[in-house]
C-alpha cells in the first residue's frame, strides 16, 4: 500500500507534501516516513494518508482561476496607495501569486504549442 | 496541559488539535472564532443586495467576488472553531440562525444605499483587516492558518472599497453629500468596532494571556485611526465632531467614550437591536431555504460511506 507523506518543518507551519512510502499499515508508514523523509530535513511533525484516499483535480481537467478575465478580484487592479501595512502586504502577496500564475500559464501554453 | 502551562507557552501558532488543552482555553477560542465566523457570514449577507444594486458591471463582478470570499472565510473559520472539539459547524450555524450566535456590531445595522457600501468595504473591512493581521500570530494554529488565507484575499476588499469611496467623492456634489451623510452615520459604529477600552472588555484579559488575542482594543483602534483618518480626509470626508478624538503627543488616539452610545452597543451585543432581529431573521430564512441541500448531502454521504456519522454538510 502506498502512503503519501506530508512534512511540517516547524510547529505552526503547514504540512507540505514531500513524497510517499510503501508500507503495509499506518504505523509502519509513519515509521518509514520518519526514516525516509525526516532523517536529515528539520521536522516537527509528519502526516501519512493512504494514496487512494487522496482526490486530485489538475490542469488537464480544470482551468484554475476560471476562463474569463477576473482582474476585478485582484487588489493590484485598484491603483491606490495602501491604507495600512497589512493592506500593502496582502496586495504584494496577490501580485506575487498573479505573477507566478501568469508564468505558469505561459509555460502551459508553450507546452501545448509543441 | 493545565492553564498555567498554556499561559507559559502561549505564543504564535503554539497549540494545535493534537495538544491536550484545558476546557477554559477551548471555550475562549471557540467563542472568539465562532464570533469571527458568524461576522463573516453576516457581513456577506449585508452586502449581498448590493451585487444587484451595483452601478456598473465591474462593480457587480467585484461585489459578487467579495461576497463569495466572505462566505468562504466563514467556512474556513467554522472549521478552525470545530477543530477545538466543543461545537460542530451545524451547532454554530443553528446558533446563528436562532439568535444565540454573536457577531460584529457593524453588521447589525441595515444598509440601504450604495453610498454606504464603502463604509463597510473600506472602513469596516480596513478595521477588520487590522485586527486579522495581528491574528496571524494567534496561539491556535488552525485559526492562524485561516488568517493567512483571509488576509491574502482581504487586500482586494479594502482596495475595492477605497475605489468606490474615491469614485463617490469625485462624483457629483449630490453624491459627495450623500457619502458624507453616510459617513457621519457610520463613523461612531466604526469606532465602536474595537469595543470599549481594554479595562471594560470582559474577555480581553484571558484571551491575551493564552495568546489567542495578540493586540488590545486600544492599540488596534489607534493603529486604525492612524491609517484611516488621513485616508478619509484625503477623499474630502469631514470627520464628525463627535465622538471627540484627541491625539496624544505619543501618536496614540483617545476617543471620548461618553460621546458614543454604549447602550446601543450593548443592546447589539445581546442581539436585541431592531437591526439585529432583521439581520438574524434574514439569515434564518436563508438557512431554512437551503435545508434540503444539506439533507441531500448528508444522505449521499451516509449512502456512500455507510455511516450514520453525518459530516459533509454538518
Amino acid at each position: 500500500m502506498i502512503w503519501e507523506v506530508f512534512r511540517q518543518e516547524n510547529a505552526g507551519d503547514y504540512h507540505e507534501h514531500c513524497g510517499n512510502v510503501h508500507a503495509p499499515d499506518r504505523e509502519m508508514a509513519l515509521m518509514f516516513a520518519e526514516v525516509q523523509h525526516a532523517r536529515r530535513k528539520p521536522t516537527n511533525s509528519l502526516w501519512v494518508a493512504p494514496k487512494d484516499e487522496i482526490g486530485e483535480v489538475d490542469t488537464e481537467d480544470a482551468k484554475f482561476g476560471g476562463t474569463t478575465d477576473k482582474s476585478y478580484r485582484w487588489a493590484v487592479t485598484y491603483d491606490f496607495e495602501a491604507a495600512a501595512s497589512e493592506v500593502e502586504e496582502s496586495t504584494d502577496e496577490q501580485a506575487e501569486a498573479d505573477r507566478r500564475r501568469k508564468v505558469q500559464q505561459e509555460k502551459q501554453e508553450a507546452q501545448g504549442g509543441d | 496541559m493545565d492553564i498555567e502551562e498554556v499561559k507559559r507557552r502561549a505564543g504564535p501558532r503554539e497549540f494545535s488539535p493534537k495538544d491536550d488543552l484545558p476546557e477554559e482555553y477551548r471555550k475562549a477560542a471557540t467563542r472568539m472564532i465562532q464570533f469571527h465566523a458568524n461576522s463573516e457570514i453576516m457581513g456577506a449577507y449585508l452586502e449581498r443586495p448590493f451585487i444587484r444594486e451595483a452601478p456598473s458591471l465591474d462593480r457587480k463582478l467585484a461585489c459578487s467576488a467579495k461576497v463569495q470570499d466572505e462566505i468562504g472565510h466563514g467556512q474556513l473559520l467554522y472549521r478552525a472553531a470545530e477543530s477545538l472539539g466543543l461545537k460542530t459547524r451545524d451547532e454554530m450555524l443553528d446558533e446563528l440562525a436562532n439568535g444565540e450566535g454573536k457577531f460584529l456590531n457593524c453588521f447589525h445595522y441595515p444598509m440601504e444605499s450604495w453610498v454606504e457600501t464603502p463604509m463597510i468595504a473600506f472602513f469596516v473591512d480596513g478595521a477588520a483587516m487590522r485586527r486579522q493581521a495581528t491574528l496571524k500570530r494567534t496561539s491556535w494554529e488552525p485559526y492562524a492558518h485561516a488568517m493567512d488565507k483571509v488576509c491574502f484575499e482581504e487586500g482586494f476588499h479594502v482596495k475595492h472599497g477605497e475605489a468606490i469611496l474615491h469614485e463617490l467623492m469625485t462624483g457629483s456634489k449630490k453624491e459627495q453629500e450623500m457619502t458624507q451623510e453616510a459617513f457621519e452615520v457610520w463613523w461612531p459604529r466604526i469606532i465602536q468596532f474595537f469595543g470599549p477600552t481594554n479595562d471594560k472588555s470582559t474577555h480581553h484579559g484571558f484571551a491575551s494571556e493564552v495568546g489567542l488575542k495578540q493586540m488590545g482594543n486600544d492599540e488596534l483602534r489607534t493603529a486604525f485611526l492612524n491609517a484611516y483618518i488621513p485616508k478619509a480626509e484625503k477623499y474630502g470626508l469631514e470627520i464628525p465632531d463627535e465622538p471627540r478624538i484627541r491625539k496624544n503627543d505619543d501618536g496614540t488616539y483617545e476617543v471620548v467614550e461618553e460621546d458614543l452610545d454604549w447602550d446601543e452597543f450593548f443592546t447589539i451585543a445581546k442581539n436585541d437591536y431592531d437591526g439585529s432581529h432583521q439581520q438574524i431573521n434574514g439569515r434564518q430564512k436563508a438557512q431554512e431555504a437551503v435545508d434540503w441541500v444539506r439533507e441531500v448531502l448528508d444522505e449521499h454521504e451516509a449512502r456512500e460511506f455507510g455511516s450514520t456519522q453525518q459530516q459533509a454538510a454538518d
